[in-house]
This record gives structure tokens, sequence and C-alpha cells, in this order.
């Protein structure tokens, strides 16, 4: 299983490559060019080109790429365009660490509210409250965060003067409150949703009918029979909100004043700050190849049936 | 040079969004915690304790830079200017005083400008600051090396300062400053140009500590050292930013402790209703609301004066169907720029038939603009060589932007072409980097959205730099001899009044030949500022203004 591992592992550089060609590729034939966006209205084509030389943005894409990577793989990930003189890693790490940790809280609440629920509404599937949670559920999965953030503030905040309207104190601070409710409960919506279909699958299955048959308490068929067998498609999904972990949701970081990496995403986008878009891209493809992994290998131990070769 | 668009986004932030939250309302001394963790360093608790600290709270957002010779945007200059100062500066009215010269004197040919410095100025650390320094500040902002990336635009007229900026590096010296002596500096220019001194408040020219910089290389700019009246004292990326008084300031000190920006975002409104800020600007989405007197919110509404910008549609005059005069003039007509103020804008836009804008130096309000003419607007389309809509070349308007629909007045205007002439315009909007991009290149037909911001208080900011056929944010390929002619006039002309009016001559030719169609100038907005905020304006163009404020 290591040598599976180490397989996959050996990959994901090659991966990483292929990504920063491309998204090299698109920065410099692409439409769009980070001094021209800083210059605005003060663009003038000689000083610009003068600017560019300095910076070697003129030189070959493939020379650009190449110092890229050999910067990348010593750990130098350049400078910011935008913010002067300012490493990307100095930059985003800060970013990183406080939308991880907002995405570790909503999970946190996604799972635990998500699960028991779905759980819930299957075996109550047929009675009435199976549909009042999937109803209740669908409700919260379908409201935009545009819409719920404003809400949650204007009540908890404004009316009520529970939490302030804005800010970041950390996990331990309750200006979390707000948006890991915001973001963790439609993410519970999701898992609701997933457990409930799957666990209906997993009831209706022959094995279980049989365990049922064989007289086994209700709790250890529902436990050791159902649960883990309708976790499988649960545990996918969960892979993917880990590949997520280091994303900002730009809606909920400026609504809630949340200094995550979010906007500077959108930003560095807006201003082609390759650096910090490069970084970002390369660090979200890593969270996929990682997810992944860990995902398959989560398989095998829920699923002793699949193995890893 | 900031363009509309960035207001337009700036103020869609404040309206939907509203930037920012986070303070640490409980923090007395604004000193550097910044390796205490921010769940720790702030337990948030008493939001509404009535004890106020002497400290100014708003919301800012993060600023690219703070060293001077390397701003490019009003963000990062709102916060230079408390930090940094220069030889001149302006008012709040506007006008260029002394700031660390306490006098200058313009030799008879307008060339040669000499500075007095202030006797015993010091940097916020205590350094005497000498001619020396603001000699080296400029070579250092105009050598590549550092950086800069309009060193040329503000610093260019110097003489030596194209030298060392082409040189790539190899020159350092810029041979038009001369330290006459520690307290006495002499700048030579080029040409006679009165809007010079204007440009010197602009950050690029800002003084910098040589020693100070010399010693800590690049990580100086992580604990500035300026001259203006605040100290950076600390600054978390995307969470805060905190100035503090600098005791070392040479003027009047400022009257708060320090300042508290929240960088991180959060419902502007809300934070401001919850006493998290002391200042927020209001969106078209809240103005109703608190401009209700029964609203308890409406006694702390102020007006906010224009910016000193003008907003226009720009036409390709290389490019058919705007080669032709009678063409562009019969689109100018034909717009009734009143009725969309008043219908579509509840009159909080003021339509511009001119170029300078009221109030700013050179507006003058005798020049005779396109007004609203079915009439005419007919007959100039019958006068045009594009009058068959049959042979008429496809017209394309591009506007910057992502959101999928197009401003407004953007889609009322094109209407207001279709009925009155049956000209049919495409609009097309692409991202903001492109666009710029295609602009810059002047290769854009007919462009709407943006807009030309003053930077500094001269009209020749306007003008010389929009109209001028060799400049390069002439984007519209303007060309007209008499106007070029008028300008260059205007450039060494040292009476500002005559230069005012041959401005304006220009600026009446220009209008004429319909070479731009002005659509808004910038209307008052709305802000709240708490009712403990003594002392704080709102101005067009970035001053420094903190020292101001009181808290009581």
């Amino acid at each position: 299983m290591l040598k599976y591992i180490f397989r996959r592992l050996i990959w994901m550089p090659i991966l990483l490559l292929f990504v920063s060609l491309i998204v090299f590729i698109l920065g410099v034939y692409g439409p769009g060019d980070p001094i021209e966006v800083q210059l605005g209205n003060n663009y003038d084509e000689v000083n610009a080109d003068r600017i560019r030389e300095k910076m070697g943005l003129n030189d070959p894409v493939l020379v650009q790429w190449i110092r890229y990577v050999g910067n990348a793989a010593k750990g130098d990930f350049g400078e910011s365009y935008v913010f002067k003189n300012r490493d990307v890693s100095e930059l985003l790490i800060p970013k990183l660490i406080v939308s991880a940790k907002l995405n570790i809280i909503s999970f946190a609440i996604a799972i635990s509210l998500g699960i028991p629920l779905g759980f819930y509404a299957a075996i109550n599937y047929g009675s009435s409250k199976d549909p009042f949670v999937v109803i209740i559920s669908l409700f919260f999965y379908a409201m935009p965060v545009f819409f719920t953030a404003p809400l949650l503030i204007l009540v908890f905040a404004l009316q009520l003067d529970l939490v302030p309207a804005a800010g970041w104190g950390g996990v331990f601070d309750k200006r979390i409150i707000l948006p890991a409710l915001t973001v963790g409960i439609p993410g519970a919506a999701v898992f609701v949703r997933l457990i409930r279909a799957s666990m209906i699958e997993v009831l209706d299955s022959d094995y279980v009918k049989l365990a049922k048959a064989k007289g086994v308490s209700e709790i250890k068929v529902l436990w050791k029979h159902a649960f883990r067998n309708a976790m499988l498609p649960v545990v996918t999904i969960m892979g993917f909100s880990l590949a997520g972990l280091f994303g900002g949701s730009l809606i909920v970081e400026i609504l809630y004043g949340i200094p995550g990496v979010g906007r500077i995403s959108l930003d560095s986008v807006y201003s082609r700050d390759y650096p910090v878009i490069m970084a970002i891209v390369l660090l979200g493809s890593s969270a996929l190849v990682v997810a992944n992994l860990i995902i398959d290998f989560v398989y095998t131990l829920v699923d002793p049936r699949i193995e890893m070769l | 040079m900031i363009t509309k668009f960035k207001l337009i986004l700036f103020s869609l932030l404040m309206l939907i969004i509203l930037s920012c939250g986070g303070n640490d309302s409980n923090v007395e001394t604004i000193g550097k915690n910044s390796n205490v963790a921010p769940g720790l360093a702030s337990s948030s608790e008493d939001n509404t304790s009535k004890t106020r600290d002497n400290i100014f709270r708003l919301n800012f957002s993060d600023p690219p830079t703070f060293d001077p010779a390397l701003v490019t945007d009003t963000t990062s200059a709102s916060i230079i200017v408390e930090i940094f100062s220069g030889l001149v500066t302006l008012n709040k009215e506007l006008e260029i005083i002394p700031d660390l010269a306490e006098s200058w004197e313009i030799s008879e040919n307008g060339k040669t400008y000499t500075f007095k410095l202030r006797e015993g100025i010091k940097f916020s650390n205590g350094d005497d600051v000498t001619a020396e320094d603001f000699k080296w500040s400029i070579e250092r902002a105009a050598n590549p090396d550092t950086g800069s990336l309009n060193a040329e635009v503000y610093l260019g007229d110097i003489l030596g300062v194209k030298e060392v900026v082409e040189s790539g590096g190899s020159i350092k010296e810029v041979f038009g400053v001369k330290v006459i002596n520690s307290r006495t500096l002499e700048i030579t220019i080029d040409e006679p140009k009165t809007y010079f001194i204007a440009k010197l408040t602009y950050p690029t020219a800002f003084v910098l500590n040589k020693e100070y910089i010399e010693k800590n290389g690049e990580s100086w700019i992580d604990n500035p050292v300026g001259t203006g009246p605040f100290i950076l004292s600390e600054y978390q990326i995307g969470q805060t930013l905190k100035l503090k008084k600098n005791i070392n300031y040479w003027g009047e000190k400022a009257k708060v402790d320090g300042i508290i920006m929240n960088l991180a975002g959060g419902v502007s409104m809300a934070m401001y209703e919850n006493d998290e800020i002391d200042i927020t600007g209001v969106g078209l989405a809240d103005l109703e609301r608190v401009k209700d007197p029964n609203d308890p919110l409406n006694r702390d509404l102020v007006n906010v004066p224009p910016q000193f910008s003008l907003n226009y549609i720009g036409f390709n005059v290389n490019i058919p169907p705007f080669d032709d005069v009678n063409f562009r003039k019969a689109l100018s007509y034909a717009v009734d720029k009143e009725i969309i103020a008043d219908k579509v804008y509840s009159g909080l836009t003021k339509p511009s038939y001119s170029i300078i804008p009221p109030g700013f130096p050179g507006y003058s309000p005798s020049i005779k603009g396109i007004e609203f003419n079915e009439e005419l607007a007919k007959e100039y389309l019958a006068k045009s060589k594009y009058s068959d809509p049959s042979t008429r070349p496809r017209i394309i308007v591009t506007i910057p932007g992502t959101g999928g629909s197009p401003g407004l007045d953007t889609e009322i205007i094109s209407d207001m072409w279709n009925e009155t002439l049956g000209i049919d315009v495409e609009i097309q909007q692409v991202e903001w980097a492109t666009y710029l991009q295609d602009m810059n290149r002047k290769r854009l037909q007919l462009w709407a959205g943006s807009g030309w911001q003053a930077d500094y208080a001269d009209p020749q900011d306007f003008i010389d730099v929009l109209f001028y056929s060799q400049s390069d944010v002439n984007h519209g390929n303007y060309s007209n001899s008499e106007v070029d002619k008028l300008i260059i006039e205007a450039r060494t002309e040292i009476d500002n009044n005559r230069r005012f009016l041959l401005y304006n001559q220009a600026e009446q030719i220009i209008i004429d030949e319909a070479a731009i169609f002005p659509l808004w100038f910038d209307t008052d907005g709305f802000a709240l500022v708490k009712p403990w905020v003594k002392g704080y304006e709102f101005t067009p163009i970035i001053v420094p203004k903190f020292k101001d404020v009181e808290i009581k």
C-alpha cells in the first residue's frame, strides 16, 4: 500500500508542472497585463515596456516558466506584483490559515448536523418525520449566502446584539459563529441528503434484510451493517470538502469581514498578479490530489472489500 | 489618474458588500502586538462600552504599498500622505501650501525652484530632515531599480530624471536637483511649467530618510519612517492597519492618539450601527432610510463632496463612423442627459456639457456644450456621410465589468440613439484588464463606463493629458492642430488666468468638435459620521486629513 501511495504522490509534481505551464501560457497569451492594470490611465508604452523588461515579463514563456519552477522548487514563489516587495507566501499564508480555520469549523458543523439528521431521516423513511427533515434541509440548502449572511447579521448583531457584525478573532472568538453557520448549514444539508439516500438504499439491500431476518439487533444492523456502507459516498464528498479547505468563500469573507483567501484570489485575477494566481492554483491542485488519495485510503478503511493496488 | 471604474467598484463595494469589519475596540495602546494570535489579542467584549478611546476607527482596504515612490493607487496614497510628506501639500481647499518647505522662489525664467526647508524638521525616528534627503529621495524614485511605475509622470519634468529612468539604473544622479545647503534645495525643470509644483504634492516626490533606508535595506518599509502626522504602528495584511500619532511631526500634532483601520471587510452599515466603526459611506440601498429624519442615523448623515472627475463616452476619431464630426455631433445631440439624471439617478448625478469639472481650477461656466436637441441631432445625421444605415459600419460600445449587465446609463443612451436616430449600438462588456489593454492600444471604437479623475489640481490634467494629439492617454486619437497649439502655449504660460483661458479655448473647440461625449460630473455622495467624531472632512482629492480628527 505504501508503494501505491508513493506511486500516486510521484505523479503530483508532474501534474503541478502541467498545471503551472497552462496557467503561464494563459497568463501570457490571454488579454490583460499586470503593469497596465497598475498604471491605469498613466499607461505609456515605453515606460511599461521598460518595467516589463526589468521584471522579466518580456522573456519567452518557457524561460519565465522554467525560472518560476526553479524558484518554486526552492520554496520561493516570488513577490506579488501588486503588493510591493511582499513575498507571495508572506501574503497568502496568514489568509490561508484563516480560511482553513473557518472551513474546519464549518465542516464540523456540517458533519455533526448533517450525518445524524440524514441518518434520522433514513430510518424514518416512510413516516412524516422524513419529509420534514428533507424539506428543512433543502430549504437551507437553497438559501444563497448573500441572503442568509445579511439576515444573520441583522438578527444576531443588530437586533439581538449578541455578536459583532463583522470581524475575525480566530476559532475561539464569537465572531466566528455567524460565518461558520452560514457556510456550515447549507453544507449540512448536503450531508443530510447524501446520508439519507445512501442509507435508504443500503437498508433496502439484501444483506441488511438478511441480517434483520437472522435476528440481529436493530442497533447492530443499523450501525454495523448499514451505516458503514452508507458512508462510502459521504467519504467522497468529505474528501472534496477537504480539498477546498484552503479555499475561501468570497461572499462570506466580504460580508463578515474575514481576512481569508477568497478576496485576494479574485483580486489577483483582476489585477493579473501572476505570482499570487499561480500559488493559489498550485495549492488548489495539490490539495485536490492529496484529497483524492485520502479518499481512496479511507475507502479501504470503511469498506474492506476495496483494496489499494 | 484613477479611472471612474475603480470608483464605481468602490461604491459598489460600499453599496452591496460594504467593506470591512474586525476592530479591536478594546485595544488601548496601539502598539506592536502582531505576535499575539488574533484570537487572544481581541476579546471584542466592550463594544458598547461608553468610555471611548481617543482612536478613530474606519473600514479600509489593504494598501498595495507604503513606499511613496511606488504608489499608483488611491488606497496606498491615502495612507502614505498620513505617514509621509513632501515639500508642499494641499489644504482642504485644495490650495498648494508649504509643508516641509517653508517657502520657495521661482526664477525669472520659471524653470528653477529654490525651496527653503523649515528649521528643525525631523523624521518620525528623530533624525533630521535635510535637503540631501530630498535629493536622494527623488533619485531613488527615478532609479529603475526602485521599481516605481510612475516616477516619470510625476518627476519627469525635473532635469535629469528622464536620463535616470531610461538608463536602466546605470545613471543615478538627477542633475536637476541641487543641494545648496542642508536647508536649501534647488530643483530645475525643463520648461517653465506652472503645474509642476502641483505634481510635488503627489507621494512620488515625498522625502524619505536616506540613512534609515540605507541601513535597513528593503525591510525599511515594514517600519516606515516618515515626516507625516502619523506613524504606522501595526499592519497585519488583510486584517488591521494601525496608525499612531507622530510626536516628531513639525506642525500641530494629531488630535487623536491613533487610527484603526479594519481591512477585512464586513457589512459597513451594520458595523457602523453596531458602533464598531466611526464612519461609513452610504450606498443607494440605504440612502432612503438614512434620509428619513425619523431614522436615528439621520443626524449622522453628512454630504460627501464630488470627486473631480468626468464620466464620458469616448469616440475613436480614427475608426468609422466616428471619423465624421457630424456623426459624433448627431449622437451627442440625441441624448437627453437631464432626463437620465432626473429619472434614473434621482438627481444624484450632474449632467456635464464640458470637460473641466465645476470647482476645479480652470472650470469655466461659459463653455457652450452640446445640449439635447432632437432636430439638430437628425440634421447632423443627415449631413454625415454615415446617414445611410445600410452602409454604416457596425457600432460597438465597449464597457468594463464582469457583471453581465452594462450600466443603466449606457443602456438608456444606446436606446435614445436608437429612438431618435435609428442607430443601433451593440454593447460589449469586457473584463477590466482587457478593457484597459484595448483602450491603451487606442483600438476601442466607442467606449463607456470609465472616466477621468484629477490627480493634481490643474486643468492641464484634463485638457493636455486627454486631448493633446501626442498624449498616451488620448485614447480616441483626437488631433486638432489648433488645440495642440493652445495646449503647448498653456504649458509655459506663467500667468494662471491667461493659462486657464487657453485651456478653456481648447476645451471649447474639443466640445464643438464632439471629440468626446461628456456624461456626468461626479456628484455629492453621502456618509455617516458618529457624533463624537469632529473635524473629519471629505475632500475631492487625497489630502492628509486624519490629524484634524477629534474624538469627543
